[in-house]
C-alpha cells in the first residue's frame, strides 16, 4: 500500500498473550475466519436491502444466514479474548498486589475460568445430544423450521459446546503456564 | 456430589439471594472476568438449587442470546466505529468545527462536545471516543492556554454522551426487554441527550465569560481557503451516512440491523473515496470488532445465564416484591432503584448492569405503570455517570491513558465533579419530568 503517512492507529497488533502457548497463538490467526464473517454478514445485509427496497425481491436466506454468521462470531469472541487476555474484569485489587501475589491470583483466576467453562462445556454437551441426534442415536442437526429450513441452529449449538471445550483447555494451559512462570 | 444437587434449596430464597450477591462479588473484585463469575454462579445455584435437569435450560437461553436477530447490529456499529477510528474522518470533523467555533469564549471547548455528539451518534463508543478527543481536542485546548479542569471535563463528558446518544444504548436493554421497540428508544433519547450537550456547552460558556482566563481565545492565522475546501469535500460523505442512518432508523423505513449495515458500508465507502482504504484497514477493523463483541456478548452469555437460574429460583419475584415493598410510593421505588444503578455503576461495566437488572426492574415498572421506554432512557442517563464516577469511571481511565503525564486521575477525578453534578441533575428532570423523552 502506497500512503504510509499518519498510520498512528497501526500500532503491532499485541496478539494472544504469551502464556496462553501455541493453542493461544493459533487461536489468534483463526480469528481472522469469524472477523471475515462479520464484515460478509454486512455485506449481505446490504445486498438484503438493496434487493428488498430497489428489486423488492427479498431473499429467504439472507437474515438466518446473517445471525448464523455473527452467531458463530459471537461465540468464537469470547474464545479471542481468552487468549488475549482481553476479558472485561475489576483489577481493583489484582493491580494492587505485588508480583508474587499476583501470579498466583493469575492462576487461581485461570482455574476458577477452566471450572467454569469446562462444566458449561459439559451442559452445552447435553444439549448438543438433542441438538444433533435423533432419540435412536443417529445423527440429524436441528433445523430451524423456516420455509428455508437451514441446519444453522444445530450447527452453532456444536459450535457453542466445541468453543467451550477449547477454551476450558486454553485456560489449563494459561494456568499451566502461570505456575512455571513463563513469561 | 450428588447430595449437593438441589440441597441449596434448603436455604430458601432469602438467603440464597444473599448467597448468591455474596459469592458474585467475592468472585469480581477477585479479578475473574465478569462473564465466568456469572456462568460459574449460574451452574453452581442452576445444579445446587436444582439438579443437573435445569441445566439444558440454561444453554438454551445462551443459544436464544446469541441467535437473535437485533444483537446482529452489535457487531455493525462496532464495525463502523472501529473503521471511523482508522480513518481520518473523526480528526477531519474536530478541525471542520473550527470554522463553525471560531472566535467564540470557550470556543474549543465547545467544538469538542458538539464533535463529541455526532461521534456519538455515529459508533458511541466510549473508549474509542475518549481515546480519539483525548489526543485530539484535549492537547489543542491545553496549547491554547484553557483551564486544565474544563479541558479534560469537556473530553470525558462529552465522549460519555455515547450511550444517550443513538445506536449504543438500542442493544442491550431491547435485546432482552423484548416488549420494548427498538426505534421507539432511539426517539426517546433523542431530546434528553441533546439537552445533557446542551447543559455541557451552557456550563463552559458561563464559566468561560465569568472569568475569561479559563478559556483564552485563540489567536492566530485563518484556516485557508484551500484547507476549508478539502475539510468539507472529506466530510461531506460521513455526514450523509450518518444522516442517512439515524435518518432512516427514526423515520421507521429500515430496521436497526439493516440500517447498520448500510452505514458500515457508507463509512467504508467514505474512506475509499478519502483515498484511505486499505485492506490492512479492514482486517483491523474487522478483528477488533471481533475482540469487542467476543467481550460484550459473553458479559452479556453469563448474565442471561445467571438471570435465567435466578429467576428460575422465584428469585427475580423475591426481589421484585422487596424493592416494590420499600414505600408505597413509587417515586421513592424509583429513586431506590436509580440508587442501585448509581452503586453498581462504581463496580460494573454498563453493559452487564442492564443485563442483570433490566430483567428485574422493567416488569416492576410496568406494573407501577411508568412507561418502559422512558426508563430505558433514564437508565442510560444514570450509565452515564457510572463513566466518569470514581473509583472505576472508565473515562478516566481511558483518558488517563493518552493524557499528559503530569495529568493526575485525581486531576481528572476532580475535573469531571462538575460534570457528574450535570449528569445527575439531568436524571433527576427525566425522572420528574418524563416528558422530556417526547412520551
Amino acid at each position: 500500500m502506497a500512503d504510509t503517512e499518519e498510520r498512528s492507529h497501526d500500532k503491532p497488533d499485541p496478539g494472544a498473550i504469551p502464556e496462553a502457548g501455541i493453542l493461544g497463538r493459533w487461536i489468534d490467526k483463526t480469528g481472522l475466519v469469524f472477523a471475515f464473517g462479520i464484515v460478509l454478514s454486512m455485506l449481505i445485509l446490504l445486498n438484503e436491502v438493496v434487493l428488498r427496497y430497489v428489486f423488492n425481491a427479498p431473499t429467504i436466506w439472507a437474515h438466518e444466514t446473517t445471525i448464523f454468521l455473527c452467531g458463530a462470531a459471537f461465540l468464537y469472541g469470547g474464545l479471542y479474548c481468552s487468549a488475549r487476555d482481553r476479558h472485561i474484569r475489576v483489577v481493583l485489587i489484582y493491580d494492587a498486589l505485588p508480583d508474587g501475589a499476583r501470579r498466583i491470583l493469575d492462576i487461581v483466576i485461570s482455574v476458577i475460568c477452566m471450572l467454569s467453562s469446562g462444566v458449561f462445556a459439559w451442559a452445552a454437551w447435553l444439549m448438543v445430544q438433542r441438538a444433533a441426534f435423533r432419540p435412536d442415536g443417529s445423527f440429524r442437526l436441528e433445523r430451524s423450521g423456516s420455509a428455508w429450513d437451514p441446519v444453522y441452529p444445530g450447527l452453532i449449538k456444536v459450535f457453542l459446546l466445541i468453543v467451550l471445550a477449547v477454551m476450558a483447555v486454553q485456560f489449563l494451559i494459561l494456568a499451566v503456564n502461570y505456575a512455571r512462570g513463563r513469561k | 456430589m450428588i447430595d449437593f444437587f438441589g440441597s441449596l434449596q434448603g436455604l430458601g430464597i432469602e438467603t440464597g439471594t444473599l448467597l448468591m450477591f455474596a459469592m458474585l462479588l467475592v468472585l469480581l473484585v477477585s479479578g475473574i472476568p465478569l462473564a465466568f463469575v456469572t456462568l460459574l454462579v449460574a451452574l453452581i445455584f442452576a445444579l445446587g438449587w436444582f439438579g443437573p435437569m435445569v441445566v439444558p435450560l440454561i444453554t438454551s437461553r445462551v443459544f436464544s442470546f446469541v441467535s437473535s436477530f437485533v444483537f446482529v447490529s452489535v457487531p455493525m456499529f462496532v464495525l463502523m466505529a472501529a473503521i471511523l477510528d482508522r480513518s481520518g474522518i473523526a480528526r477531519d470533523l474536530f478541525d471542520a468545527m473550527k470554522l463553525v467555533g471560531g472566535r467564540l469564549r470557550g470556543g474549543v471547548a465547545i467544538q469538542t462536545i458538539i464533535v463529541a455528539v455526532i461521534l456519538a451518534a455515529m459508533s458511541g463508543i466510549i473508549g474509542g471516543e475518549v481515546v480519539l478527543l483525548g489526543l485530539v481536542a484535549l492537547p489543542q485546548m491545553l496549547r491554547l492556554g484553557y483551564d486544565k479542569h474544563l479541558a479534560i471535563g469537556v473530553v470525558c463528558a462529552g465522549a460519555a454522551l455515547g450511550p444517550i446518544d443513538p445506536p449504543y444504548i438500542v442493544k442491550n436493554i431491547s435485546g432482552l426487554t423484548a416488549k420494548v421497540a427498538v426505534g421507539d428508544l432511539f426517539t426517546a433519547s433523542f431530546v434528553p441527550g441533546l439537552m445533557l450537550a446542551g447543559f455541557y456547552v451552557t456550563y463552559v460558556l458561563i464559566r468561560a465569560y465569568l472569568n475569561p482566563a479559563l478559556a483564552p481565545i485563540p489567536q492566530g492565522d485563518p484556516v485557508s481557503k484551500a484547507e476549508k475546501v478539502r475539510l468539507l469535500k472529506g466530510l461531506f460523505l460521513p455526514l450523509l451516512v450518518v444522516a442517512g442512518v439515524l435518518g432512516s432508523i427514526y423515520g421507521g423505513i429500515a430496521s436497526v440491523t439493516e440500517a447498520s449495515a448500510v452505514g458500515v458500508a457508507g463509512v467504508l465507502l467514505s474512506t475509499v473515496i478519502r483515498g484511505e482504504f486499505t485492506l490492512q484497514l479492514l482486517k483491523g477493523a474487522a478483528l477488533q470488532t471481533l475482540q469487542t463483541v467476543g467481550m460484550i456478548v459473553w458479559i452479556g452469555i453469563g448474565a442471561s445465564a445467571l438471570v435465567g437460574v435466578f429467576n428460575l429460583m422465584g428469585g427475580i419475584k423475591f426481589v421484585s416484591a422487596l424493592i416494590s415493598g420499600i414505600s408505597d410510593n413509587p417515586t421513592l421505588i424509583l429513586l431506590f432503584m436509580m440508587l442501585i444503578l448509581f452503586v453498581l455503576g462504581m463496580f460494573l461495566d454498563w453493559v452487564g448492569i442492564a443485563l442483570l437488572t433490566m430483567p428485574i426492574f422493567v416488569p416492576i415498572i410496568t406494573e407501577l405503570g411508568y412507561d418502559p421506554v422512558w426508563f430505558g432512557v433514564l437508565f442510560c442517563m444514570n450509565m452515564q455517570v457510572s463513566f466518569l464516577s470514581p473509583p472505576f469511571g472508565p473515562a478516566a481511565f481511558y483518558l488517563k491513558s493518552v493524557a499528559p503525564p503530569d495529568i493526575s486521575l485525581a486531576t481528572i477525578f476532580r475535573s469531571l465533579l462538575p460534570f457528574i453534578a450535570m449528569q445527575v441533575l439531568a436524571v433527576g428532570l427525566l425522572l420528574f419530568f418524563p416528558g422530556i423523552t417526547g412520551r
